[in-house]
């Protein structure tokens, strides 16, 4: 389960990082520190080995010469001149380090030849140093012939960069010198190493130390990160369990959780919307249904109570009627809305006029307006669209309906159809009493009624429009409302006159 | 008992007048609001249906309005059944409330309660010496001896048993017992009192001359 979570993930991903960041760290600082504390001990072994290459007797300064004499005593052929110089050379080194053994720190060393055999070591030395690669130079001219008039050639090696070594505890250092002898000075890194494991002790600590820190803050980090989430969540479950009016609360609008809690409120204010909507309409309809039952079962329980005249019998049988045909225009109206709601019947669409239609409708409800003495005017254009014509009749019926039944006496309705810029209209315009501007989003809703009880006498159930507006949406059409209360009202029907 | 019954639905109207005419109530209806809340102001009723969606003003204006003037027993009568409405109802100075559909016996039950209560009458049986009135059944017994008696003769019995020992005059029965449409003879009441005290014995009613009449308490 903890791996599950996104906090922990967050953090063990987190944490994997900052061990590998701190690691590369760590490692280079101990490298370079190792770096360091090798050529500081190298700069110090080159310094002993460059007192060593020149062992006395001390150099003759130029004032102290003779014209012509060279700056080192001696004899000057070759060999003799080598070999006074490596005894030389033997007895410095021997003398080299004497009176210091067993100190870690003591340097020693070491001398071999042109040819690689050992010549010398100092005190200290371990008797395994291996020797240095020979120089790889020239072939050594042989000597000349004994006797020759012309002295033999100095055999010199030109000046060698020193060269360092580790090998096992210890450093050294050596170069050839000019004679290709090898003169090799070394020391043991038992006190770098000692410093060393000292670092590499503070470093870890202080890894150590930055990691628990890290993965402190990290923690926090995630824990803020993840605390929207956290109240997403914990709204989500109320709204889930059935609490509709909860809402994520925002604090900022600006991050990405931001704009997904906006997203989120924006679609559980819709929800609990669409919620309240099918419960006021469950209530609308059980509430329609209560007053024509409650005139039944009252009428025939009074009927029933005594006998009656033949004529109350009648007036209580037509009671009972009208309640039954109220009762059955709901249920059809309801019946009509669910499966437009439910897509059950899709709508069967095929080309048709607007204007056949409004024309049709407009003779059907002629008896209704002159019954109430409306006069319709037609003012019919072709409207060829893409629709259901039953459907399509039945919202221009109800219009037409409405527009003659809230018309005052004596009053006009101008039903006129059109196309415009590819949208065919169906208009419907009264000059009745006109709807107040707070009811205009309300008329489409079921069971809504401007006058709350004025219709109920007309047989309206309330869903006419209702009903007009879900055909429109079957059709990918739209419905306009203007109104001028005392003035009239026009509907108009818009669709899309392709497929 | 005069009753007044607020409700736009006509069909249900006529079925309430009828039943509350049968139970020998004087009643008037009232299809809107306001011609409701006038007949509530200007006449003296012993209850009141009200309907709640009324055309003109809703019965919670009716209800409010007619509270400030009077303390007339009121029934509403609603489709509306969510528990704030009844609440609301309640509240707003309503004495019971009924949903819609409704019955008929029940209506008639909470109204008889409803008009017990305002005569500060707490059972249904109502004894005066011998004679005693049960206002559920409707019946008058003296001695156990159930006597007939007309629906208005009962009506004046119990109108005058509910208020025992209190002084009714003319009017007033004249305002419980009859409604809008009666004609109004100004000699029918002597001749209902007449009647009664011909079957219930002449001391049951005693006349107070030129002031009215009055069922002496037993104390």
């Amino acid at each position: 389960m903890i791996f599950n979570s996104l906090r922990w993930g967050i953090q063990a991903w987190y944490g994997l990082i900052l061990v590998a960041v701190l690691t590369g760290f760590g490692l280079t600082a101990y490298h370079v520190a190792y770096d360091g504390q090798l050529r500081r001990l190298d700069r110090e072994l080159e310094g002993q080995l460059a007192a060593l290459s020149r062992p006395g007797p001390p150099e003759r300064p130029p004032e102290n010469r003779q014209p012509g004499e060279r700056p080192f005593p001696g004899d000057w052929r070759r060999n003799s001149f080598e070999a006074a110089f490596l005894s030389r050379l033997r007895e410095t080194i021997e003398q080299f380090g004497a009176g210091v053994d067993g100190r870690t720190n003591a340097y020693y060393a070491v001398v071999w030849d042109a040819q690689g055999a050992f010549v010398a070591r100092s005190a200290g030395a371990p008797a395994d140093v291996p020797a240095p690669a020979l120089l790889q130079t020239s072939p050594i001219p042989a000597d000349p012939e004994p006797g020759a008039v012309e002295p033999p050639r100095m055999r010199m090696v030109p000046p060698q960069p020193p060269q360092a070594r580790t090998r096992g505890e210890v450093r050294e250092v050596f170069r050839h010198e000019f004679f290709g002898h090898s003169l090799l000075v070394g020391r043991s890194l038992e006190p770098e190493m000692a410093a060393m494991r000292h670092l590499a002790l503070w470093l870890l600590a202080a890894g150590s130390g930055v990691l628990a820190l890290g993965l402190a803050g990290g923690w926090w980090v995630a824990t803020r990160a993840i605390r929207p989430i956290e109240a997403i969540s914990a709204a989500a479950t109320k709204i889930s369990s059935g609490d509709l009016t909860q809402r994520i609360p925002t604090t900022s609008t600006q991050s990405e959780l931001g704009r997904l809690v906006e997203v989120l409120n924006s679609t559980f204010a819709r929800l609990e919307t669409a919620f309240a909507q099918q419960v006021r309409f469950t209530a609308d309809a059980s509430h329609e249904l209560r007053t024509p039952v409650a005139v039944v079962i009252s009428q025939t329980q009074s009927a029933l109570a005594r006998e009656r005249s033949p004529e109350e019998y009648r007036q209580s049988l037509e009671a009972c009627h009208r309640a039954a045909q109220r009762m059955r225009n709901l249920t059809q109206s309801l019946l009509h809305l669910a499966r437009l709601d439910g897509r059950q019947e899709p709508v069967q669409k095929k080309p048709c006029d607007l204007a056949d239609i409004a024309r049709e409708c407009a003779d059907l409800v002629q008896p209704l307006a002159v019954e109430h003495a409306v006069t319709v005017h037609r003012d019919l254009n072709a409207a060829a669209c893409f629709g259901d014509p039953d459907r399509l009749a039945q919202v221009a019926t109800n219009l037409l309906t409405n527009a003659i039944q809230f018309n005052r006496h004596r009053g006009e309705i101008r039903v006129s159809t059109r196309t415009e810029n590819g949208v065919a209209m169906l208009s419907v315009h009264d000059t009745g009493i006109g709807i107040p501007a707070e009811d205009l989003p309300h008329v489409f809703e079921r069971f809504y009624r401007v006058d709350k009880s004025r219709s109920r006498g007309h047989g309206h159930v309330g869903l006419g429009l209702a009903i007009s507006k879900a055909i429109a949406d079957a059709h990918g059409g739209t419905f306009e409302l203007t109104s001028e209360p005392g003035q009239g009202s026009t509907f108009t029907l818009k669709l899309p006159t392709r497929r | 008992m005069r009753i007044l019954a607020v409700e736009d639905e006509p069909d249900l109207l006529a079925s309430l007048l009828r039943s509350l005419r049968d139970e020998g109530y004087a009643t008037d209806g009232a299809a809107d609001g306001p011609d409701g809340l006038f007949k509530a102001e200007n006449f003296e009723y012993d209850a009141i249906i009200l309907d709640l969606m009324l055309p003109g003003m809703d019965g919670w204006e009716v209800l409010r309005r007619l509270r400030r003037t009077k303390k007339t027993p009121v029934l509403i009568l609603t489709a509306r059944d969510a528990v704030r409405d009844r609440v609301t109802g309640l509240d707003t100075g309503a004495d019971d409330y009924l949903v819609k559909p409704f019955d008929l016996d029940e209506l008639l039950a909470r109204l008889r309660a409803l008009i017990r209560r305002a005569a500060s009458q707490v059972e249904s049986r109502i004894q005066v010496g011998q004679v005693v009135i049960n206002t559920a059944s409707r019946t008058v017994t003296r001695g156990g001896e159930e006597i007939p008696l007309t629906a208005r003769e009962y009506a004046l019995v119990e109108f005058l048993a509910l208020h025992q020992g209190k002084l009714i005059t003319r009017s007033m029965l004249y305002d419980h017992l009859f409604d809008e449409n009666d004609a109004t003879l100004s000699n029918l009441l002597d001749v209902h009192i007449s009647n009664i005290r011909k079957k219930l014995g002449h001391d049951f009613i005693t006349t107070r001359r030129g002031q009215g009449y009055c069922i002496e308490s037993p104390l």
